[in-house]
């Protein structure tokens, strides 16, 4: 992969997400969970202990009555560009960046389990199987066979539907190209979004919808304090939805959660 | 130098100690974990020749044209043609593995049964209106003497592509009410204000968001009538009528006339418009009798068509029009959640995709239509075809009525069909009879563009001024429903009602929390759900966003079959 990033320009593969667009369907986590074999959850999970690689969380202003406003907010893997944290302190080397793409990785197969990097992801993005993979009798037969399904007691995360990079890649390859096509290279949550709230795409390359999403005055991203450079733009035309972004922790959710 | 035992041990755990200051420990449990990632537990994936088949949705009548990567002849995933799915239709192909799913029936059994006592006085109540089978029930019943019934006829379609501005009083319109593809097309052009007591999915998009009380949605309706008819002037209706073309949507009804006096009719509330039918079907077809005007204990025999669900007609409003003496009810049902608790004999049959079905037209197709649910999965033995059953009671033969269907329409040779595998659209009257019904069984579409049939007049329905609402103090709550699919639905949506908190589980109400309070419930208590139609066994969310006094309930039968629009509701710890 390293090599092949000296041969082309390296991609930057990001998504712009229009808050004021998206209707919290879920089409995104079940396009998820279908297109990397994540299994149904287990009659204890919950939403600390579930596997969903893109929540869509419900937001609100704070008001109360009449007043009080939602919006729904879809939360990913940020795919941090540079000192990703998760990176930094996985003593396996099991997650990386990679620098043709420059998605974050995680390499099931050396995760140890630590959550080291759980506990380092300032955007909770990061989820841990606490249950061996299992589907109802049959339905393994409708398994992704270009993800393999993965085991107890690791982490895994949002890769930007990687399996379909390979497929993208490989028919490249075969075309003679040394570049992918974008329009064969589609994460499955952005196929899925029936309201159209989701673009990906190279932001490197100034002419995607993507790259012209993150240049807009109302796009922001997740604690971009932090430094850490992610790759999810939103958009909103909403004030108090952009305040989210410099939000310090959330009032509820996963923070007030041990495990 | 003699070596005592005292060193051999002082050197093994010098050794053990040292090693642990090399790579090796590491390296073993990087293997474990590599050992352990295969575990034979794991499932592993099929692998074949991957190719895309098409199909329609046929989970509710918008009918989304779908496409289906298959690993062999295996879906494997579904995607939509013209836009994204819901995610019930994403999921669907795990429809045929649901552990919940009814597999087995006594069909023969339930055959003789129904033979046996036909005569006494039967009927079809067909959750799905609208399709080519509906016919095939409506020909048997008129064979039998008996009653073809609906929930609700559908007076008119709505095209939203001619609205400026649109008032939705409750109508879940950006989360399932009419096609997503249309509905999404159509947002970007006019104005929407969303009435309704919750910030449902289609408030929180909404232009404006008016919050009304709970269970006031009819005086509200009527509020915009008075104003429009000439009485106190209101704004809303100032709005409407100034930024038109205006359409009004919910369940009201008072909504025909608004949408009467604001000039919609015929604008963009159209007439629903059906594809050609053989006149032979017509001339021998039994008359629509909707549910409520079926005269109590009339019904000795009742056949219930739960494939493809459009809609759950709670059970206390169908009981009272079976007979007093042992009524005999029989399902088609998928799972022995709905009808089958009730019902005699619960027969299997198949669900989509293993279904070969057209789709009704939906609520906003203003064009002719037709639509096959291609099977992308072989069915299983031993279910049952509502179809064949009913049209055997009669002596009528139904399994080519889809096919003799398709000829007609080509026989008009009108309008074009769409085929996705290629994007193409061909006239019909290019084609052959079979090139046009393998256009079809391939998930093509059939539309008669431009045939648009004008209303002229709006239904003469009368509207009961007073507003009536329910006033039992004991029952403090007013029940709200969640939007939802009844139907069965993949394990896979544990993501959006278990792993979070995105959808309402259909087994679940949710309070705001001074109500959880006052009733001494917590997040995620079991509790009884009553109204003055019975009570049922519910789990508890509490949610802020759920106003004060009301209640959201989720879409399970066991729910709906106690509740109604409005109906007041009072939620107590198990």
């Amino acid at each position: 992969m390293i090599a092949e990033s000296k041969k082309t320009p390296a991609a930057r593969y990001g998504m712009s997400i229009d808050v004021d667009r998206c209707n919290g369907c879920g089409s995104c986590m079940v396009a998820c969970a279908v297109e990397n074999n994540i299994p149904p959850a287990t009659a204890g999970a919950t939403d600390r202990t579930g596997l969903t690689w893109i929540r869509v969380f419900r937001i609100d202003n704070g008001a109360e009555g009449a007043e009080r406003r939602s919006a729904f907010v879809p939360v990913l893997c940020q795919h941090c560009g540079k000192d990703a944290p998760c990176v930094s302190v996985c003593p396996q080397q099991a997650v990386d960046v990679d620098p043709a793409t420059g998605i974050v990785g995680q390499m099931p197969e050396r995760c140890l389990g630590c959550r080291y990097c759980m506990a380092a992801c300032p955007y909770h993005a990061r989820y841990f199987n606490w249950w061996d993979p299992a589907w109802p009798a049959g339905m393994e037969k409708t398994l992704n066979p270009d993800v393999s399904p993965r085991m107890r007691g690791v982490v895994e995360k949002c890769n930007f539907c990687h399996g379909r990079w390979h497929a993208a890649k490989t028919k490249a390859v075969a075309n003679g190209k040394t570049e992918i096509d974008p329009a064969d290279y589609i994460p499955a949550c952005v196929e899925a979004c029936p309201s159209g709230a989701i673009h990906f795409g190279n932001l490197n390359d100034a002419a995607t919808e993507t790259a012209q999403g993150a240049r807009l005055p109302n796009s922001f991203r997740m604690l971009e304090s932090l430094g850490t450079d992610p790759k999810i733009y939103y958009q909103s035309k909403k004030n108090w939805v952009r305040e989210i972004s410099s939000a310090p922790r959330p009032a509820v959710g996963k923070e007030k959660a041990r495990g | 130098m003699k070596n005592s035992r005292r060193d051999i041990f002082k050197f093994a755990g010098g050794a053990v100690a040292g090693a642990l200051f090399t790579p090796a420990p590491w390296r073993l449990i990087t293997d474990a974990a590599l050992w352990s990632e295969n575990w034979p537990g794991i499932p592993r994936p099929a692998r074949g020749e991957i190719r895309a088949r098409f199909t329609n949705c046929a989970l509710c009548p918008a009918g989304c044209a779908v496409r289906a990567r298959c690993v062999g002849e295996q879906p494997v995933s579904l995607a939509g043609v013209r836009g994204g799915l819901c995610p019930f239709g994403l999921t669907a192909h795990h429809l045929p593995y649901h552990p919940a799913r009814l597999k087995q029936g006594p069909i023969e059994e339930a055959s003789a049964a129904v033979a046996k006592r036909a005569a006494d006085g039967i009927a079809v109540l067909d959750l799905n209106p609208g399709r080519t089978v509906s016919w095939t029930y409506r020909r048997a019943m008129a064979l039998l003497k008996g009653r073809y019934l609906a929930p609700e006829s559908q007076a008119v379609a709505y095209d939203l592509s001619a609205a400026k501005t649109v008032l939705s009083i409750g109508a879940p319109l950006l989360d399932g009410w009419g096609t997503p593809a249309n509905v999404i097309a159509a947002r970007r052009n006019f104005r929407l204000i969303q009435a309704e007591a919750v910030e449902s999915r289609t408030a929180v998009l909404a232009d404006e968001w008016i919050p009304l009380a709970p269970g006031t949605e009819r005086a509200f309706a009527q509020q915009i009538l008075g104003a429009l008819q000439g009485g106190r002037p209101s704004v809303l209706a100032s709005e409407l009528a100034g930024n038109g073309p205006s359409l009004v949507i919910g369940d009201a009804p008072e909504i025909p006339e608004i949408n009467r006096l604001l000039g919609a009719w015929g604008k963009i509330v159209v007439a629903p418009q059906e594809a050609p039918v053989p006149d032979s079907w017509t001339r021998s077809a039994a008359a629509i009798t909707l549910l409520a005007d079926v005269p109590d204990h009339s019904i000795h025999v009742l056949l219930i068509d739960e494939s493809a669900a459009a809609s759950y007609i709670p059970w206390h409003r169908i009981q009272p029009k079976l007979a007093n003496e042992n009524p005999l009810v029989v399902t088609f049902a998928a799972t022995r959640g709905g009808y089958a608790r009730h019902a005699k004999y619960a027969l299997p049959i198949a669900v989509y995709p293993e279904l070969t079905d057209d789709i009704a037209p939906a609520v906003d197709s203003i064009h002719p239509t037709f639509r096959i649910s291609v099977p992308l999965v072989t069915p299983p033995a031993g279910l049952a075809n509502p179809a064949e059953f009913v049209g055997a009671l009669a002596g009528a033969t139904a399994s080519n009525a889809l096919r003799e269907r398709a000829d007609e329409i080509h026989k008009a040779g009108l309008g074009t069909v769409l085929t996705y595998a290629d994007a193409k659209e061909t006239p019909v009257k290019e084609l052959t009879p079979d090139a046009f019904w393998k256009a079809l069984t391939e998930g093509g579409e059939w539309t008669q563009k431009g045939a648009r049939r004008i209303l002229s007049q709006a239904p003469g329905k009368s509207i009961d001024p007073a507003v009536r609402p329910e006033t039992a103090i004991d029952l403090p709550l007013i029940a709200i429903r969640e939007p939802g699919n009844p139907a069965l639905v993949s394990p896979l949506m544990t993501k959006l009602y278990q792993e979070s908190n995105l959808r309402l589980a259909p087994n679940r109400v949710a309070l705001h929390p001074d109500d959880a309070r006052a009733a001494n419930l917590t997040n995620g208590a079991r509790a009884i759900l009553q109204t003055r139609a019975g009570k049922c066994s519910v789990e508890v969310t509490v949610d802020p966003a759920v106003p004060p006094g009301a209640v959201l309930v989720g879409s399970s039968p066991g729910i709906q079959d106690v509740c109604a629009p409005g109906v007041r509701a009072k939620v107590v710890s198990a």
